[in-house]
């Protein structure tokens, strides 16, 4: 698929270790089944509720339209065309702001990708040619669907 | 028609210099009109008139508006008055120089009037005087060639005997001329006693009195004495015989001064004036000189005579001096006048309140209140103020037809105008009468139009206390309705000003240049950073911060309506046409919402237009771990404007923090951005986002929930009873003493800080258990008001009271309140509070609290009269620095203060890191980050070709201009940056494998390409010369603010912890006074010293061991008197153990010396050694005192002998420096720092005191130097005030630069300054004046006064 980044499913491992800090937002640890990454994600949790032990898939794809034509990174009140957010639940859009190399893991090729989506964080950690596209300033997309068991 | 440029026009003449002298009486009858004869004022006919030759002569000027000048004609306004003088008829002294007369009647012989030097002297003098001296030379030499005249008593040139001169009673003086001592045979004081032989003979009792006879030197007799002193003699004497002669200094004619300086009052309610007191001292004195004059006439008793002159006399001393002390009981005037010097002198005086300040016109004063509506460089003037304040504009072509409507609106529309002038005619014409309409029509080009103040006009604001540059700035005036002058709260802390009921000042700029200098110079806008450190002071305060805090949370999200309604709340006033682009939602779906870091980056960027482009990346108040995935969310990364993570809070917006938003946006993209951000900020957050989320407190928020309860109930039960732990330990006696402290000591300390501790801990417990929406809580975490303690002393426990830096004292017998038991140590009973101001305090609890409340009162109003002098003495000494083009630092008189300025020559304004120009982590992510997608294309750089891109590029010619310093910190800090690109790209193998094989994103990791390096560099170049001091800068100023004006916020706090516990250095204001006094004797002088091994304890103990004081008693089992049939003695037994336990090094040997080479003089031989532990001391009887008393003396003296340590020196500390991992190192107190640095295992490279003065005598003039620079660093520090390093080096230069150590005090700056002038406007004005009269100073006139 055009546009896609980054897609894998995830099993939440733990939801906000630390206490609740805010009342609308949680902070959910996971890991990917497919290629072993850690993500840290933050979420809306009241209008996107997920529990633990919740299996998701999640793709990070820098445009929404389908054919992948990229995104002018404007807001657009009107929505037109069909989107490939229909097929998912939980959307946000965000910027990757930093690339760094993990300094706490044993495996020296570990890469953590660090996205903001107004200050809601994401970070993705794991090997280096699984996070191929991404490049820092860049605009994505995070696409969530809870996978029933 | 271009309004003429503003030249000082009118000034004919440039004064050079002003020189000072004494008036001869030739000079004043030559400067006088008349000759004042009658002692009436006014002519006893009931007419009212002034008398001719009276003091109130119309000849002299007029004081009314009725009555001409009789000599130019003049009126009030025109005549500038004229001198009339009266003629003693008897010579008197001059009370402004009679200390001047009596040394120079000890300089010259009292026969003959020449000077008491031997002619070699004299010769030596007066080729030292041959030599262009400066002032300060002047005053040194007169001091040694009258030390030289004083020690000769026989005049070398007629030999003659000279006594002592010296003052007698009140404008008395005496010479000992015939005072006969064992080495003075002088024959002609014998043959004076011997004339009295016959006397003697007839009455024994006279013969007693010869021994005092001297001879009076009355005025006429020093006068003849003066007349005489040869001419080539003058200059010797330090005078300058061009302007003055010593018989100047007798005054035989007396200046009546212009009557429009003494002007007399007609009162209203009585008949007749008020007259100035000049006046009827002046009447006073030409009465007895008639008396004088007809006592004489008709030969009156001489003692009548004697009488009178000496009435004249204090009559003539009153006129210039009316509080000259001494005066004899029944001459005492009634009521005290003002004379010559009482105008000059002083706040209000002549100098401090006419000529350094002065009141102006076009200003106003009113009330302040806030308005966020504001932009931060515009303040609110009332209609009513703007009318009254008026601008002269010029008419010229782009405002004529505003004017014309001006006119024609008059003085009582607002925008109007007050006056016209017209062009051609010097009549100002008054706009509220006569015919607008016709002279509106008649306005012409040129013609000068006094216009009210409108929307625009730049004006300075200003608030007392005025204690730095920042204290007045000028602002954009905006003309509002209502009383109040309003400004954006942001602009509060410059001012110090809140909206409690405070008044400032404002003052109209009457000239385009003023209006233009101010803006540039005092403009709002160019004042954000304080000169202090450097960190801005103009930023969001209080509820801006509350409000970004909150807006930044992480869980705040607005739909699409709310989005835009508090976005378009930034559209107002100079923004109203702004295009704001809104960034795509943050959550797409299920909803589209946008977070509050969204709205906020708005703030910043408001479209995708906007050149601005910030970045910041740094903690936030409460950071915890992990960066940016801090769990409290307090992270703050900025990249490219845009908020990424983290909530905004004190830190990151408000002031006193470089890692300010704010900050940034001004140090990168200049003044109007950060004014527009601001503003934004001010409009956005306080109204928009905070009134509609609300933010309110409520007894509620104060409740402390059972959890709390609870918490604080542990505490208190555990500090409770560790603290009746203590206690019992000290009736035990098991209370380990700390060192140096006995143990009631020891317990209070431990206790104090125990209960203290409660406190604290009580606080984070509420931390803890409060909600997350609690408000008080919320204001605390964010920064914006109070604090962690203010919320526990409301909600959890007030805590312990302290009264200078103890428990409460005892007010009444061994307790502090009848309440409690006698000698009670319970914290209860010593002023622990343990409820808190929720719960209410019991009576004894408020009692407490309102004597610590007392105390914080009366230290604030201690401590602004004493800050207020400090500052007074600071800006006074410093004001004439300022640098030069050729980079040093002078004062008015071309004196090197420092080569060049703070060593670097750079701006402390522009200091983005700590003391440094450049924040290089800050400059090249700011680089990286704007250039990100431009570069995208190129390959980024390689560690090692980085290093030789920027080694490549700082050879190049535009970097010449940039010091060494700062190239080599540039490559330092490139090679670190290289060194981190080496290691990732080692870690990723990326060294190893082909380019195109190697993932693309590794690529992003520290990217740096070439063309963001040659930025990075330019960057770092530009900020380095902007930050070059501007030659012209009054950096003395500056200083002296930068350090004044942070006393005045040290509050509370004197004394202070310094590591140990029993070591308490003075600090806080007390102490910053001690170190610009430059005291000789500082409360605690403390010498630090460093051990030659620093490791080991047992060294440390031996090493305080020699220098501690330790007295034979101390180390002695006993000490006990033998009486023998044959012999007796006193028997020493020393403590081998104990001695052994402190590492002391002293035998049974040294201990003899001890005791021989004390002040009781026993000799050797009277001091046997028996053993090791045991010695006699065998008393000697003397012819005094028996060998019982000797022995006796023997027994109270003996103990008290020193045996080992350095003298003075009470106490030396070990100190553990647990931050460098258990170094020892010694505190001693006391002020022997030569001797304690010579003791042996002491450092003697590394051992310091705080004591200015001792470490200059030891150490040298650069030692006391730095000394000054660290105590006062140290000092500030310690309040948690930082002040960049250049200003403490400037006080400290000028503190030194004279080669010894002179406090900023009347008496170092009579050292430092050379200007009359400048040292008058200071201090003792007088004084200076008239021993500049004495010399005959020509002050130059350059710059400060």
């Amino acid at each position: 698929m055009a546009g896609v980044l980054f897609e894998d499913i995830f099993d939440v491992k733990d939801i906000d270790p630390d206490g609740k800090k805010f009342d609308r937002v949680s902070r959910l640890f996971c890991e990917s089944e497919s290629f072993k990454m850690d993500l840290i994600l933050d979420v809306h949790s009241q209008i996107y509720p997920v529990e633990l032990g919740d299996k998701f898939r999640m793709v990070l794809a820098t445009t929404l339209r389908e054919d992948g034509t990229p995104d002018d990174g404007e807001y657009n009140a009107v929505q037109s065309g069909p989107s490939r957010a229909d097929s998912f639940e939980y959307v946000m859009y965000g910027k990757v702001y930093r690339l760094e190399g993990d300094d706490t893991g044993q495996d020296s090729s570990r890469l953590a990708a660090y996205v903001s989506f107004g200050g809601l964080l994401m970070r993705l950690q794991g090997d280096a040619n699984n996070l191929h596209g991404f490049e820092v300033d860049s605009f994505v997309y995070l696409l969530m669907k809870k996978l029933a068991f | 028609m271009v309004k003429d440029q503003f030249r000082e026009a009118d000034v004919a003449k440039k004064i050079s210099h002003v020189t000072f002298g004494v008036m001869t009486p030739l000079e004043m009858q030559q400067m006088s009109h008349l000759q004042v004869v009658s002692k009436n004022m006014y002519s006893q006919d009931g007419s009212r008139k002034p008398v001719a030759f009276g003091v109130l002569d119309h000849r002299m000027g007029t004081s009314e508006k009725d009555n001409n000048c009789e000599t130019c004609g003049g009126n009030l306004a025109d005549c500038t008055g004229h001198y009339g003088h009266v003629d003693l008829e008897l010579p008197c002294f001059h009370i402004g120089f009679f200390r001047s007369i009596i040394v120079l009647l000890q300089m010259i012989c009292k026969t003959c009037s020449r000077i008491l030097l031997l002619p070699e002297d004299r010769k030596s003098f007066l080729d030292n005087l041959k030599r262009q001296l400066s002032y300060l030379q002047r005053k040194g030499l007169k001091k040694k060639i009258s030390a030289k005249c004083r020690k000769l008593a026989k005049c070398p040139h007629c030999g003659s005997y000279n006594g002592m001169v010296k003052k007698c009673g009140l404008l008395k003086i005496v010479h000992d001329k015939y005072k006969q001592t064992s080495k003075n045979r002088d024959p002609v004081v014998t043959d004076f006693l011997t004339s009295f032989e016959f006397a003697t003979s007839h009455n024994k009792e006279i013969d007693m009195l010869f021994s005092k006879t001297q001879e009076v030197l009355n005025p006429l007799r020093v006068q003849q004495l003066f007349k005489r002193i040869i001419h080539e003699d003058v200059p010797l004497l330090l005078m300058n015989p061009d302007v003055a002669r010593p018989e100047d200094m007798i005054l035989t004619r007396i200046l009546v001064p212009p009557i429009c300086i003494r002007p007399s009052v007609v009162s209203d309610l009585k008949a007749g004036t008020n007259e100035d007191d000049i006046t009827v001292k002046l009447t006073e004195i030409i009465f007895l000189n008639d008396v004088i004059q007809k006592h004489r006439a008709t030969g009156a008793k001489m003692q009548m005579i004697m009488e009178d002159w000496d009435f004249l006399q204090l009559q003539v001393a009153l006129l210039y001096n009316s509080e000259t002390s001494g005066i004899p009981l029944h001459m005492q005037p009634k009521k005290s006048i003002r004379g010559f010097v009482q105008r000059l002198k002083g706040k209000q005086g002549r100098f401090r309140g006419n000529l350094s300040g002065k009141r102006v016109d076009f200003s106003g004063r009113t009330v302040i209140s806030p308005d966020p509506n504001m932009r931060i460089d515009q303040v609110a003037v009332p209609i009513h103020v703007a009318k009254v304040l008026t601008y002269p504009e010029r008419v010229n072509k782009a405002n004529i037809k505003l004017m014309k409507q001006l006119i024609l609106n008059g003085c009582d529309t607002h925008p109007g105008a007050n006056f016209i002038q017209q062009r051609d005619n010097s009549i100002k014409r008054f706009l509220r009468y006569g015919n607008r309409d016709k002279i509106a029509k008649s306005l012409k080009y040129g013609d000068i139009v006094e216009r009210h103040m409108m929307d625009g006009d730049v004006v300075l604001f200003n608030r007392q206390p005025s204690l730095h540059k920042l204290s007045i700035q000028a602002f954009f005036s905006k003309i509002m309705p209502h009383r109040t002058f309003r400004f954006n709260e942001c602009c509060c802390n410059p001012f110090n000003a809140d909206f409690d009921g405070d008044e400032m000042n404002l003052h109209l700029p009457q000239t385009e240049e003023a209006k233009a200098e101010a803006l540039t110079l005092m403009g709002s806008k160019s004042n954000i950073v304080t000169p202090r450190n450097g960190e801005p002071l103009i930023a969001a305060i209080q509820d801006f911060i509350t409000g970004g805090y909150l807006l930044t949370q992480k869980d705040v999200f607005f739909d699409r309506g709310r989005v835009c309604k508090l976005v378009s709340s930034m559209l107002c006033g100079t923004d109203a046409a702004l295009r704001i682009d809104l960034p795509p939602p943050a959550i797409c779906k299920p909803c589209r919402l946008w977070t509050g870091k969204q709205v906020f980056s708005l703030l910043l960027r408001p479209n995708n237009d906007c050149p601005v482009k910030a970045n910041l990346r740094t903690k936030g108040k409460n950071y915890s771990s992990g960066e940016d995935l801090c769990v409290n969310d307090s992270f703050v990364v900025i990249r490219n404007s845009q908020l990424l993570c983290g909530a905004m809070d004190k830190g990151t917006l408000g002031s006193g923090s470089k890692n300010n938003i704010f900050y940034v946006l001004l140090r990168d993209y200049g003044e109007q951005c950060i004014a527009d951000a601001l503003s934004r900020l001010a409009r956005l957050l306080c109204p928009a986002y905070l009134s509609n989320r609300g933010f309110s407190i409520g007894i509620g928020d104060v409740t402390p929930g059972t959890g709390l309860i609870k918490a604080k109930e542990m505490l208190l039960d555990d500090g409770y009873t560790k603290c009746d732990g203590y206690i019992r330990d000290l009736e035990n006696g098991k209370l380990q003493c700390q060192p140096g402290c006995s143990e009631e000591e020891t317990l209070e300390a431990i206790i104090l800080r125990e209960l203290s501790v409660i406190r604290d801990h009580a606080g984070k417990a509420c931390l803890r258990e409060l909600h997350r929406t609690n408000s008080p809580l919320t204001m605390a975490i964010c920064g914006s008001k109070g604090s962690f303690i203010n919320i526990s002393q409301m909600i959890a426990c007030v805590g312990q009271q302290a009264i200078s830096g103890k428990r409460v004292p005892n007010g009444f017998e061994d307790r502090a309140l009848p309440h409690f038991e006698r000698f009670s140590k319970d914290p209860a009973a010593r002023g622990f509070v343990e409820n808190s101001f929720y719960t209410g305090l019991t009576p004894t609890e408020f009692f407490f609290h309102t004597m610590a409340g007392r105390e914080g009162l009366v230290d604030t109003a201690v401590k602004t009269a004493e800050t207020g002098y400090m500052q007074r003495r600071l800006v006074k000494s410093l004001e004439d620095l300022c640098s030069h083009y050729d980079l040093t630092v002078r004062n008015s008189m071309g004196d090197i203060v420092q080569f060049q300025y703070g060593g670097d020559g750079l701006d402390p304004v522009s200091m983005e890191g700590k003391d440094q120009p450049i924040d290089f982590d800050k400059v090249l992510r700011h680089v990286t980050a704007n250039s990100c997608i431009e570069c995208r294309a190129e390959l980024p750089l390689s560690g090692s070709d980085l290093v030789q891109l920027v080694d490549v590029s700082l050879q190049e010619d535009k970097f010449a201009e940039c010091s060494d310093e700062i190239k080599e910190d540039i490559r330092n800090f490139i090679e670190s940056v290289a060194k981190n690109i080496s290691s990732t790209r080692k870690r990723f193998q990326m060294e190893r494998k082909h380019t195109s094989r190697i993932p693309k994103v590794l690529f992003e990791l520290d990217r740096i390409t070439s063309s963001q390096a040659v930025m990075f560099l330019d960057s770092c170049r530009d900020k380095f010369l902007r930050a070059r001091i501007e030659p012209g800068t009054a950096v003395g100023a500056v200083c002296a603010q930068s350090i004044g004006e942070p006393g005045t916020q040290m509050t509370l706090k004197t004394f202070h912890f310094a590591g140990v516990a029993s070591m308490n250095i003075t600090q806080g204001v007390p102490r910053i006074k001690e170190i610009i006094n430059a005291s000789k004797n500082i409360s605690t002088p403390i010498i630090t010293a460093h051990l030659e091994t620093d490791s080991d304890a047992e060294f440390a103990r031996v090493v305080k061991g020699r220098i501690e004081i330790t007295t034979l008693g101390e180390v002695s089992e006993y000490l006990e008197e033998v009486f023998l049939p044959d012999d007796c003695f006193m028997l020493v037994k020393l403590d081998l153990d104990r001695i052994r336990l402190l590492k002391l090094e002293v035998s049974v040997g040294s201990i003899k010396e001890s005791i021989c080479s004390s002040k009781f003089k026993i000799k050797h031989q009277n001091v046997h050694i028996h053993s090791e532990a045991v010695l006699t001391v065998h008393p000697v009887e003397t012819s005094k005192s028996s060998m019982y008393y000797v022995l006796q003396q023997l027994k109270k003296e003996l103990p008290k002998i020193m045996i080992k340590g350095i003298p003075t020196v009470a106490r030396a500390v070990i100190h553990i420096d647990e931050s460098h991992g258990d170094k020892y190192k010694l505190l001693v107190e006391g002020d022997k720092l030569l001797a304690v640095m010579a003791t042996m295992g002491v450092k003697g490279t590394h051992t310091t005191s705080n004591n200015t003065f001792e470490v200059e005598k030891c150490l040298g003039i650069e030692a006391a130097r730095t000394t000054i620079m660290n105590e006062i660093v140290y000092t500030m520090v310690n309040h948690g005030m930082s002040i960049d390093m250049r200003h403490v080096m400037l006080l400290a230069d000028l503190m030194t630069y004279k080669g010894e150590v002179l406090g900023i005090t009347r008496f170092g700056l009579a050292k430092m300054k050379e200007s009359v002038l400048m040292l008058a406007s200071f201090e003792k004005t007088a004084d200076h004046l008239f021993e500049a009269a004495y010399h005959g100073q020509k002050d130059a006139i350059n710059g400060q006064i």
